[in-house]
C-alpha cells in the first residue's frame, strides 16, 4: 500500500513540479 | 447482486485503505481538465493554420477562436449542474471515466475540426464535449475528498482543486513544446498536438479512474470523532440539492462566488497588457509574460493555502479576509502605478490571484458547512454556474472600460484605475453576501425515507 502510494504522489508531482519549475523559470524574466 | 467495475459499490475502500490515496486521483483529473486556462496557447497558432508563417485568407481570426474558451467555461458550468446528481449517484469512478471520455474526446473531435477546417467542430468538440468533461470532471472528486477528510474538508478539497490551478502550468509548456516537435514545412503542428494531448489526457485521467475509493458508509478516521458541539455555521444535518438552491444561503454563496472570481477572472485575461500599459517602457512583452506565469503559479498556491487555512479559521472568515484584503489592493493598485512601483504592482496582484483561486478550493467546504455531505457534490455543481457569468462578466468588464476609458481620451496608464474601483464594489457585494450567511433553517433538512416496518407475525 505504500508503495503504491508513493508511486500515485509521483505521477501527479512529477509534472506539477516540471510546471511549476517551467513557470518560475518565465517568471523570471520579470525580475531581469 | 453484481457490480460492474465501474459501479460505485465497487470503490468502497476496504478496511486499512490509506485516505491519502485519494487527493492524487483527483489531482489527476484536475491536472488534465486545468489545461483550460492556458488553451490561449492554441490561439495564435490556429490563426495560422493555412497561412503558416501568418494568417491567410480563408485563416480563422482571433475573435472567432476566442469563442472556443467561452462555450468551455459555459458547458463547464452548465454541466456540473445539470450532471451534479447523477454524479453523486453513481459515485467518482464512473464519473471520471466519463469526463475522461469527454475531456479526451473533445481534443479529437477539435483535431477532426482542424484537419477539416471548420470551426464549428471545434466548437462542438473542445467547447461543448471538452466543456462537459471540464464539468464533470471539477466536481467528480469533491463530495468523495469530502468524506475521506471529515476533519481537514478544506485540505482536501484545496488539494485537488489546486490540481485545476496546476494543470494550466503544466499544459502551456507542454503545447509549446509539442507544438515545436510536430512542425514541419506543410504543418504548425497544432493539429498533431491536439491528437496527442487528447491520448495524454485520456490516458492520465484513468489514474484517478483506476485509483479512487470511496469510504464505507460508517468510516471515520482513526482517532477522531465528529465534535460534541459543532462549531458556528457548521452543520451536522443534510440538506438535498433540490431543496439547497431553494435557501437564501445558497443564493447567498452564489453572489460570493461570483463576485470573487469576476474581480480576479477579469485581471487573469488581461494582466499582460495591463502591467505594460500601466508601466510603459519599464515592463517588457517577454516580462508581461513573466508576470501572467507568476500570478497564475499564486492562483494554484492559494488554492491550497486558503482552504487549508479555512479549517482553522472557518469558512466565512476566509471570505471576510478575501473580500477585505480584496477591497484594499484593488484600492491600492491605481497608487502602485501612480508612483511607477512595479514591485508594489506586482505584489498586490499575487496575493490578489491567489485569492481568486482560494475562493474556488474553499467554497466545496463551505458548502458543505451550510448544506451536509449528502449532495454536496451536486451543490456544487449548481453553484458553478456562478463561475459560467463571472466568466463573461469580469473579462467584459475590464476590457470594455479600459477600451470606454481610453475612447473618452484617458491615457493608457490610467485607464485601468476606474476598473480598479467598479472591482472594489465588487468585492464589497460579496462581502455583504457573505456577512449575511447565517445557518440554513431546519424545514430544508433532508430525513432519509424510515425502514420499512415488517408486520408482527
Amino acid at each position: 500500500m505504500k508503495l503504491r502510494l508513493a508511486v500515485l504522489w509521483i505521477a501527479v508531482g512529477i509534472p506539477l513540479a516540471w510546471g511549476v519549475f517551467k513557470t518560475l523559470q518565465n517568471a523570471m524574466k520579470l525580475f531581469q | 447482486m453484481s457490480y460492474t467495475f465501474f459501479d460505485r459499490e465497487s470503490t468502497i475502500a476496504g478496511p486499512g485503505f490509506n485516505r491519502f490515496m485519494v487527493p492524487p486521483a483527483a489531482l489527476a483529473v484536475h491536472l488534465c481538465i486545468g489545461q483550460a486556462y492556458a488553451f490561449s496557447t492554441f490561439n495564435l497558432p490556429l490563426t495560422k493554420l493555412i497561412g503558416l508563417s501568418q494568417s491567410a485568407p480563408g485563416d480563422w481570426n482571433l475573435k472567432e477562436l476566442g469563442w472556443i474558451f467561452s462555450i468551455a467555461i459555459v458547458f463547464l458550468g452548465s454541466s456540473a449542474a445539470v450532471f451534479g446528481r447523477w454524479v453523486e449517484r453513481v459515485g467518482p469512478r464512473k464519473s471520471m471515466f466519463v469526463a475522461a471520455l469527454c475531456f479526451g474526446g473533445g481534443f479529437l473531435v477539435s483535431a477532426v475540426g482542424i484537419r477539416l477546417h471548420q470551426l464549428w467542430i471545434i466548437y462542438l468538440g473542445y467547447g461543448v464535449l471538452g466543456g462537459c468533461g471540464l464539468g464533470i470532471g471539477y466536481i467528480s472528486p469533491v463530495s468523495t475528498l469530502i468524506k475521506w477528510f471529515p476533519d481537514r474538508p478544506g485540505m482536501a478539497t484545496g488539494m485537488a482543486i489546486m490540481g485545476f490551478g496546476g494543470g494550466a502550468l503544466i499544459a502551456a509548456p507542454l503545447s509549446v513544446l509539442l507544438m515545436a516537435n510536430f512542425k514541419t514545412a506543410t504543418s504548425n503542428g497544432v493539429l498533431e498536438t491536439f491528437v496527442t494531448m487528447g491520448v495524454i489526457y485520456f490516458m492520465f485521467m484513468m489514474i484517478g479512474v483506476l485509483s479512487v475509493r470511496v469510504p464505507a458508509d460508517d468510516w471515520k478516521p482513526s482517532g477522531w470523532t465528529a465534535p460534541a458541539k459543532p462549531k458556528q455555521l457548521v452543520t451536522t444535518a443534510n440538506v438535498a440539492v433540490d431543496q439547497a438552491w431553494r435557501t437564501p444561503q445558497f443564493w447567498l454563496l452564489w453572489v460570493v462566488l461570483c463576485m470573487n472570481v469576476t474581480a480576479g477572472i477579469g485581471v487573469l485575461g488581461q494582466a499582460s497588457p495591463m502591467i505594460q500599459e500601466m508601466f510603459p517602457g519599464k515592463v517588457t512583452a517577454p516580462a508581461a509574460a513573466g508576470f501572467v506565469g507568476l500570478i497564475s503559479l499564486f492562483n494554484m498556491i492559494g488554492r491550497f493555502f486558503w482552504a487549508s487555512t479555512s479549517d482553522y479559521i472557518g469558512r466565512r472568515n476566509t471570505y471576510m479576509v478575501f473580500f477585505l484584503l480584496g477591497i484594499v489592493l484593488y484600492a491600492a493598485v491605481p497608487t502602485t502605478g501612480h508612483i511607477g512601483s512595479t514591485a508594489l504592482f506586482v505584489a498586490a496582484f499575487c496575493v490578489i490571484l491567489s485569492m481568486y483561486g482560494g475562493g474556488f478550493a474553499t467554497i466545496p467546504a463551505y458548502l458543505r458547512d451550510m448544506f451536509g455531505t449528502y449532495q454536496v457534490g451536486a451543490i456544487h455543481g449548481r453553484l458553478l454556474t456562478a463561475w459560467s457569468v463571472a466568466g463573461v462578466l469580469g473579462p467584459v468588464l475590464v476590457n470594455y472600460i479600459r477600451q470606454y476609458q481610453i475612447d473618452n481620451g484617458v491615457p493608457k496608464a490610467q485607464a485601468y484605475s476606474i476598473t480598479m474601483y467598479i472591482m472594489c464594489g465588487l468585492l464589497l457585494i460579496g462581502f455583504l453576501c457573505n456577512f449575511a450567511m447565517r445557518a440554513v433553517k431546519a424545514n430544508y433538512y433532508y430525513h432519509a425515507p424510515a425502514a420499512p416496518q415488517r408486520a408482527p407475525a
